[in-house]
């Protein structure tokens, strides 16, 4: 509880809440929640999604057909671990939306297994796959906020969907928003915001029910580079706190900065599953870059 | 709490739409409108048909030489087509009876003191259950030997027929018609909703991605049509108390035609109940509409 306050409070400088992440501070327990955890959450049996242990994310020979016999996804198998950072990378046709749109049950595999904390989502019936998604936070590229709605309403709604009484909605959004740097800013529609301030409402969003699982597809693909490096920042330090973090990029310059875990996909191929930067090897996997 | 946020959204999506809102509105609008303008018109038809039919009734003139056996003889055969359940009612008219019904219908009942004797027959009439069962009537009494050589039998038959016809076709046409009418309505206010699903997909797609049940994301849309299906059913209702009250009230109290005087208003719908009826098909056109429609839009 302590280590929330903290961040709240660090949260209203955005640049002092980021200087947290250069200095390292001490690894914080796997589970710590990033904001107060729900009180007054009803829920029925059977409609939560509760990752169990072992791998986050697991892919088991899984390929992917669209119509036409166009590959999505020709055989991967990779296992990612709860806690993990890693960068999903390949050019635009290599799979990566495909490997993201399956853990979030938007595609189902044509065969092999998508496992999701632990449960197969070939099995998962279609009722149950909004429970899934509020268990997995999503940031992506366009941002996906309603055009509508206030920053502090878009946030809003992913805990209103999950039953959140208006009192928690009301105390919890403000939190998250100081939290992701955007104190003071929930009261402006998405179109009022520049984009590193949607991506981080859309960020925001995804965190606001504590998932253990953050994907992000292309989260800088539409920011300069000094606004991206601010977003991976932000993204680091979710992860810090015990969030799988998956991020789909081609942005060569963050995924050699960050040096983590990095699945390169070519052509619906896994090609290479190594730390390090964007493409370590030229020689070993030229066709990549 | 649930439904006051559902009740919300619906109230900030119309807002956020107003366009199509306001398409649908007047699409229920029309629907509930044509509805309501029908309905009681085919009441007022179907009523003054039956009040018509009702009227079909079967004379059995009795000849004046027929004895008391002979007309006691024609009573029974009556009674048992009562008992059989073809005749509702009948009454015997005596002569005395007819020459004083006839002395009160006309307007100068001075000229029958004029006759040296009372020269209308004694008669049976007869009120058959359904009019379908005059024939069997007469065809059971025709050959009688009371009945008078030359009245004979006296209904109206061919009126009696038509009329049947007229109450047949007037039922189903209107029913057809309001089923066709509803069907109408209902793809007409769908359609409408589909374009504001439509113009926001993305909006329902991000709901989707965050997570929201079919239900979740349903119950606003559907308490839109709800909404737009009742202020464009209360708007019609208005529009045809107006017409009632300004056209047709103006014209049934001015005018004494056949037609106002055949139809009871006992068998036209009351407003009250027309209101209720129109208000809430208006609701489920909007309910049932969207419903439908978003189906189609929370597959997967």
């Amino acid at each position: 509880m302590a280590r929330i306050d903290d961040d709240i409070h660090h949260a209203d400088s955005t640049q002092r809440a980021f200087t947290l992440v250069e200095v390292r501070p001490e690894p914080v327990p796997a589970d710590l929640a990033v904001v107060t955890p729900p009180s007054s959450e009803k829920r029925r049996r059977g409609d939560v999604f509760r990752p169990g242990p072992g791998p986050m994310v697991q892919f088991q020979g899984v390929i992917k057909r669209y119509d036409g016999d166009v590959r999505g996804l020709d055989g991967v198998s990779v296992s990612i671990a709860a806690g993990e950072f890693v960068f999903l990378v390949g050019q635009s046709g290599s799979g990566k939306s495909t490997f993201i749109r399956l853990c979030i049950r938007e595609l189902r595999a044509t065969s092999g297994h998508v496992i999701i904390g632990g449960r197969d989502l070939g099995e998962l019936r279609r009722s149950k796959v909004p429970y899934l998604r509020r268990a997995i936070g999503c940031v992506f590229q366009d941002f996906r906020l309603l055009p509508d709605r206030t920053a502090s309403e878009n946030v809003a709604y992913a805990l209103q969907v999950t039953g959140h009484s208006r009192q928690e909605v009301n105390r919890r959004v403000p939190e998250i928003l100081a939290l992701v740097g955007l104190d003071g800013k929930g009261d402006r529609l998405p179109r009022e915001l520049s984009g590193g301030e949607q991506q981080r409402v859309s960020i925001a969003r995804a965190l606001v029910n504590q998932p253990r699982l953050l994907i992000a597809d292309e989260p800088t693909g539409n920011l300069d580079p000094d606004t991206s490096q601010g977003i991976m920042d932000l993204l680091t330090r979710i992860n810090r706190t015990g969030t799988t973090v998956l991020v789909a990029t081609h942005d060569r310059d963050t995924v050699d900065r960050m040096q983590q875990r990095v699945i390169a996909l070519h052509k619906g191929r896994i090609v290479r599953d190594a730390e390090g930067g964007y493409n370590e090897d030229p020689g070993d996997t030229g066709e990549i870059a | 709490m649930r439904l006051g946020m559902f009740f919300r959204e619906a109230l900030r999506s119309i807002r956020a739409n107003a366009a199509i809102s306001v398409a649908a509105t007047v699409t229920a609008l029309i629907a509930v409108f044509i509805l309501g303008a029908f309905i009681p018109s085919f009441m007022y038809v179907r009523s003054a048909v039956s009040a018509q039919t009702s009227k079909v009734d079967v004379d059995v003139y009795i000849s004046d030489t027929a004895s008391v056996k002979q007309v006691n003889a024609l009573r029974d055969k009556i009674g048992t087509l009562k008992t059989d359940g073809q005749v509702a009612e009948f009454t015997y008219v005596s002569k005395d009876d007819a020459l004083r019904l006839m002395r009160e219908r006309l307007r100068d009942p001075s000229v029958l003191d004029q006759l040296p004797s009372n020269p209308l027959p004694a008669k049976f009439n007869i009120q058959p259950t359904d009019p379908a069962n005059a024939n069997a009537i007469v065809a059971a009494v025709k050959d009688d030997a009371a009945l008078d050589p030359t009245e004979g039998i006296v209904y109206p038959q061919t009126t009696a027929d038509r009329l049947l016809t007229a109450a047949k076709f007037v039922q189903w046409a209107g029913f057809a018609l309001i089923g066709i009418l509803l069907v109408a309505a209902v793809l007409l206010i769908g359609n409408t909703i589909r374009l504001s699903i439509f113009a926001r997909r993305r909006e329902v797609e991000v709901m989707r991605l965050v997570g929201a049940t079919n239900w979740f994301i349903r119950w606003p849309f559907m308490i839109e049509g709800v909404i737009c299906g009742l202020v464009g059913a209360v708007v019609a209702v208005a529009m045809l108390w107006g017409i009632k009250v300004g056209v047709v009230d103006a014209w049934a109290s001015g005018a004494d035609t056949a037609l106002t005087k055949s139809g009871s208003t006992a068998g036209a719908i009351a407003f009250p109940l027309l209101t209720v009826v129109l208000v809430g098909a208006g609701a489920l056109l909007g309910a049932v509409g969207s419903g439908i429609t978003l189906r189609r839009f929370l597959r997967i």
